[in-house]
């Protein structure tokens, strides 16, 4: 509960303690709160204006507050309604495929340069891996970065900037098993240990890329 | 207060012409918005920040007004809805609707006399 007589008015606290989470895209949840944050500012003031005392006024303002609970669910109705994509697509699938679509798109011509026969002597870590990993914190950071613009979670841009290790985590975990189902003797440790490096290193690649989005945007 | 206000079906249904009624002789925020309407209707028709903000978002999704962020009087930043072109032409035909409904409405239960 709200003490009327508290001098501090931070409107744009209160409506993001009464309003739930919005689920839309972080520019536009922060002018939704803005906006409503500026309707109470100003309702508040009028009250003052008409001879109310502060903690009068304040209370009349909780009173619109307390229709605050259920208005984000509706906001979110009228303001996705029609859009192709819904949230969690545009939050999280879209960047971490963009992610993995880029980590892949990057990969594929250095294995196919490595291949050609002026670099054959040359060794895979240095013709491939070397070179991939040292790219991978743009595609960490381009999922990220449009995890964050559409709005989504700390979450989301983690995993949208690591979803091409974590769908190679996925991939190898299947192939780990299945040798250690089909084969008699699978020496399953040379499987874990590539997928320790295939999976920790270009993680860490990611990450490096993906870690200035983790923080929200700014609010306006 | 209260009971001069009509019920929230109608209140709602007429909100959308009185909003674009609104916007189409000037440029307002949200709060400037309730308080006109509720002044110039006497009470009866009135806005909350529930179905106020909701209403806006939705006539500014289908592109029949448009919202942009400007200093106020007093300086601070609000929320300013326009109508937009295709608002403008959305509102001619609200009206005639509106009126016709009235019209008939007062044929079949003669409310204007009531």
């Amino acid at each position: 509960m709200h003490d009327g007589s508290r001098n501090n008015r931070d409107w744009l606290a209160l409506v993001r303690e009464h309003l739930q989470p919005l689920n839309l895209p972080a520019k536009e949840a922060q002018e939704v709160i803005a906006e409503l944050a500026a309707h109470l500012e100003d309702l508040y003031d009028e009250h003052l204006e008409q001879g109310t005392t502060e903690a009068e006024a304040f209370e009349k303002v909780m009173q619109e507050v307390s229709l605050l609970a259920d208005l984000a669910e509706k906001i979110h109705r009228v303001k996705m309604q029609g859009g192709i994509m819904n949230s969690r697509t545009k939050q999280f699938w879209l960047p971490g495929l963009v992610s993995l679509a880029s980590a892949m798109a990057l990969l594929t011509p250095l294995i196919t340069i490595s291949m050609q026969p002026r670099f054959l002597g040359r060794s895979p870590l240095q013709m491939v891996l070397l070179p991939w990993l040292a790219l991978l914190p743009f595609c960490g950071a381009a999922g990220a970065w449009l995890a964050r613009r559409a709005g989504g979670n700390l979450q989301a841009r983690l995993v949208a900037g690591l979803f091409p290790t974590i769908a190679l985590l996925i991939l190898g975990s299947i192939l780990v098993v299945t040798r250690l189902l089909t084969f008699a003797h699978p020496e399953w440790w040379y499987g874990l240990v590539a997928l320790a490096i295939g999976i920790i290193f270009p993680s860490a690649s990611l990450l490096i890329g993906t870690l200035p989005f983790l923080k929200a945007a700014e609010p306006r | 207060m209260k009971s001069k206000r009509i019920s929230h079906k109608i209140s709602r249904g007429s909100a959308e012409l009185a909003i674009l009624a609104l916007l189409a002789e000037k440029p307002l925020y949200g709060f400037e918005i309730a308080r006109q309407i509720e002044e110039k209707t006497a009470g009866v028709l009135c806005f909350t920040l529930a179905s106020l903000y909701p209403m806006l978002y939705d006539l500014e999704k289908r592109g029949s007004i448009t919202g942009r962020w400007e200093p106020n009087q007093a300086g601070r930043d609000r929320r300013v809805y326009s109508l937009t072109p295709a608002g403008k032409k959305e509102l001619a035909p609200l009206r005639k609707e509106w009126k016709l409904f009235f019209h008939a409405l007062d044929h079949l239960a003669g409310v204007s006399n009531a």
